[in-house]
């Protein structure tokens, strides 16, 4: 294994930059609507110099108002899950841990699905919740999850499993009072679903704000990387070492369930991203976490933006949701890279 | 590379620390934290980008918003308040109508608006003309691109199939989207009217409407003097699941003389075998198996009952007292009221029996019955269309 070194972070970086941007070209350019890749360099062209009236009206609502926002908000969710399922694998220490095993998505869920019950149809109202409802299950699984006043990483796996299914239930229970329309809206809030349109009609604001939300708590995660890697070895070990070992795991559970809860208010529980990115991460660049937490938001990226691509167009005109994508592609290609991996 | 080699993880996890400590243990802190900190700039850099990008596309967005709120300022357009209290900016002259639910197709046909219908969902199967129309995808995920790719003056949605957020985003981009949310009979008729006048045929709409009615109350008059049947109404055998008071199809049972035998407060209430069994319905009605022929569905349908325990020992059942309703049964369309007299027919025979060659009634069995109903469906789409 070479060092790993500032300058072998940054260009590993830059290329899965770069191999995001050729999927977001992609993405761009596939869809129902046919628009060849010339008409969309001429649009986003009249867009940059100010001469948007000369462009076709369909073409801006296929450019601006339907590909690019999705585009972003996939962009968005990938990287948090990502990022996400890679904060809890390690505070977990335990590679089978993703964003949703300590029931974040559960509450973030059921806080959708009362709000679907109480006020139908009010815009806004299930992301509000759903976020309501995440944050409600962290601090719950929190207090839950402490042992003599810190977090214990078996107590809190078992108190978040045992929030999950609780909450699951009671979203068991609930699903039988739903009907019609409301129903549907769940159905595929569960699944994952990138086409809700924003609470808002500002989604300039409202991208701004997820991104400020995103870059925050990854940030905050990846001040604890050098840390997270001694941690790895046992606690023990790493508070001998002089990392404050109750610090960096808070600090790592509020982010990691801050960047969950941000996700599954905007998408819904897309499935198996924030499970296998880190881990497909791990076998490319190695587990150190200075690596890791960087590549995995990219990773997680690339993965959500080319599943929905899929999703849009695979049985287009209709379209899947992208959660059963991710379920349906993810799973074989994890298979084939480990297996190629270990050969 | 040895250490990512191997296939289980925590054995990586645990060579990381060693690596840590290789690369950056014996190195002094100020070190350590540029080096943190360029990374951390790194990794800025392509959220930087990303922000940049967003910030374009927001930009972009609003600004396309602003030309299609200018290109639909340049023609006449009419503010009404659809169904669901949402208010929609209607151009005075709809040309191009995509709808997305098959009731709603199905009107358009009625009203003789063919022509205009630019795209319809691939569920949208009758007439057998709506199959060649472009569809848009399936009614609870259609292809927002599609649609624009279509230019609707006017999109046609329902409460009852669409998703509220497939209407939101579409009127986000400047689309009309007038969305019906019939609840009874009537207020589906209501509904086929409001939207005749919106696509500037109005005078269709009054005359189908006028029409559909006066079939309504030929079949009330003959059976208003009759006891409602109490009927099961099947949406689903596995798990059983019926109809709750305050559905459409509940209405529509009305209307043919029926009434659900099973009384509850949610719209598709799932229910035990027991139930069933303690009530004793008159009559079950099925929605037919799309394969077969409603003649042929009903013998299989009643077979199939049989054989089951719990079934069997139905009053209903031992009788053969199954009617399988046309599938317009579950669609809020024109094509319901010919549903409607269909059961009424199988429900209430002795009403029919007298006076059958008058009015509307061909006689025979269910399936002549819809045979009747479709030709005379035709017959108005040509009057519509003249």
């Amino acid at each position: 294994m070479r060092p790993l070194t500032p300058r072998r972070i940054l260009w590993t970086c830059a290329g899965l930059c770069g191999l995001l941007f050729v999927v977001v070209v992609i993405s761009l350019r596939m869809g129902a609507y046919p628009i060849s890749v010339r008409d969309i360099v001429d649009t986003l062209y009249k867009a940059a110099v100010g001469r948007r009236e000369e462009v076709p009206v369909e073409f801006w609502q296929v450019v601006f108002g339907l590909r690019l926002p999705r585009i972003a908000l996939g962009i968005l969710v990938g990287a948090s899950l990502s990022t996400a399922g890679a904060g809890f694998q390690a505070l977990l220490r335990n590679p089978l841990a993703d964003p949703y095993v300590l029931g974040v998505s559960s509450g973030a869920a059921l806080g959708a699905i009362i709000s679907l019950i109480a006020a139908p149809h009010v815009v806004g109202a299930i992301q509000i919740a759903a976020f309501i409802g995440a944050a409600s299950t962290i601090a719950g699984v929190y207090f839950l999850g402490r042992r003599g006043g810190q977090l214990d990483s078996p107590t809190l796996l078992l108190a978040g499993i045992v929030a999950a299914s609780f909450l699951s239930a009671i979203i068991m229970f609930l699903l039988t009072m739903v009907t019609g329309s409301e129903l549907r809206s769940i159905a595929f809030w569960l699944m994952g679903d990138l086409t809700a349109p924003p609470p808002t009609t500002n989604v300039l604001g409202w991208l701004g704000f997820l991104f400020f939300v995103f870059i925050v708590a990854a940030g905050a995660m990846y001040t604890t990387s050098s840390d997270l890697n001694l941690i790895l070895t046992g606690e023990q070990e790493a508070r001998h070492l002089g990392v404050n070992v109750n610090r960096v795991k808070f600090v790592v559970y509020i982010a990691a369930s801050v960047l969950t809860g941000l996700a599954v208010s905007v998408s819904g529980a897309i499935g198996y991203v924030g499970l296998l990115i880190p881990h497909v991460m791990r076998m490319f660049f190695g587990t150190d976490y200075r690596m890791l937490i960087p590549t995995a938001a990219i990773g997680g990226a690339i993965a959500i933006v080319l599943a929905d691509t899929l999703a849009r167009t695979v049985v287009a005109p209709t379209e899947l949701p992208v959660g059963a994508m991710t379920a349906l592609a993810g799973a074989p290609v994890f298979i084939y890279l480990m297996r190629r991996r270990m050969r | 590379m040895g250490a990512s080699r191997k296939s289980g993880n925590l054995p990586e996890l645990v060579e990381a620390d060693t690596l840590r400590e290789r690369e950056c243990g014996d190195k002094p802190r100020s070190v350590r934290e540029a080096f943190l900190l360029e990374k951390t700039f790194t990794r800025a850099r392509g959220k930087i980008v990303c922000i940049i990008v967003a910030l374009a596309c927001c930009h972009a967005v609003r600004a396309a918003g602003s030309a299609v709120q200018a290109a639909s300022d340049k023609r006449a357009v009419k503010i009404v308040t659809d169904e669901t209290g949402r208010r929609v900016a209607i151009p005075l002259s709809v040309q191009h109508i995509v709808t997305l639910a098959p009731n709603l197709t199905e009107t358009i046909y009625a009203l003789g608006l063919e022509d205009k219908l630019a795209g319809d969902t691939s569920y949208c199967d009758t007439p057998a003309a709506a199959k060649l129309k472009p569809h848009v995808g399936s009614p609870q995920t259609p292809s927002l691109e599609a649609i624009v790719a279509l230019h609707p003056d006017l999109v046609l949605a329902t409460t009852s199939i669409n998703r509220p957020e497939t209407v939101d985003a579409l009127a986000r981009l400047g689309i009309a989207v007038y969305t019906s949310d019939p609840h009874t009979v009537r207020g589906m008729l209501d509904s086929i009217a409001r939207m005749a006048d919106l696509v500037g045929a109005g005078e269709q709409g009054a005359a189908l409407v006028a029409q559909l009615q006066a079939r309504l109350d030929a079949v009330h008059a003959r059976i208003a003097e009759l006891p409602l049947v109490h009927v099961l109404f099947v949406v689903w055998e596995d798990p059983l699941i019926t109809i709750g008071q305050n559905t459409f199809i509940a209405d529509a049972l009305r209307w043919a003389g029926a009434e659900s035998a099973i009384v509850a407060e949610q719209n598709w209430p799932q229910l035990s075998i027991e139930e069933v069994v303690r009530v004793q319905p008159e009559y079950i009605v099925l929605t037919p198996n799309h394969a077969e022929s409603d003649a042929a569905s009903k013998s299989s349908e009643l077979e199939s009952l049989r054989a089951r325990p719990a079934w069997k020992a139905l009053k209903a059942v031992e009788l053969g007292h199954i009617v399988v309703a046309s599938d317009e049964f579950d669609r809020p369309s024109p094509g319901l009221i010919g549903a409607i007299e269909q059961l009424a027919r199988e429900l209430h025979p002795e009403a029919f029996a007298l006076n059958a060659s008058g009015g509307n009634f061909v006689g025979g069995a269910g399936l002549q019955m819809k045979m009747a109903a479709s030709a005379w469906m035709k017959k108005e789409c040509v009057s519509c269309a003249l």
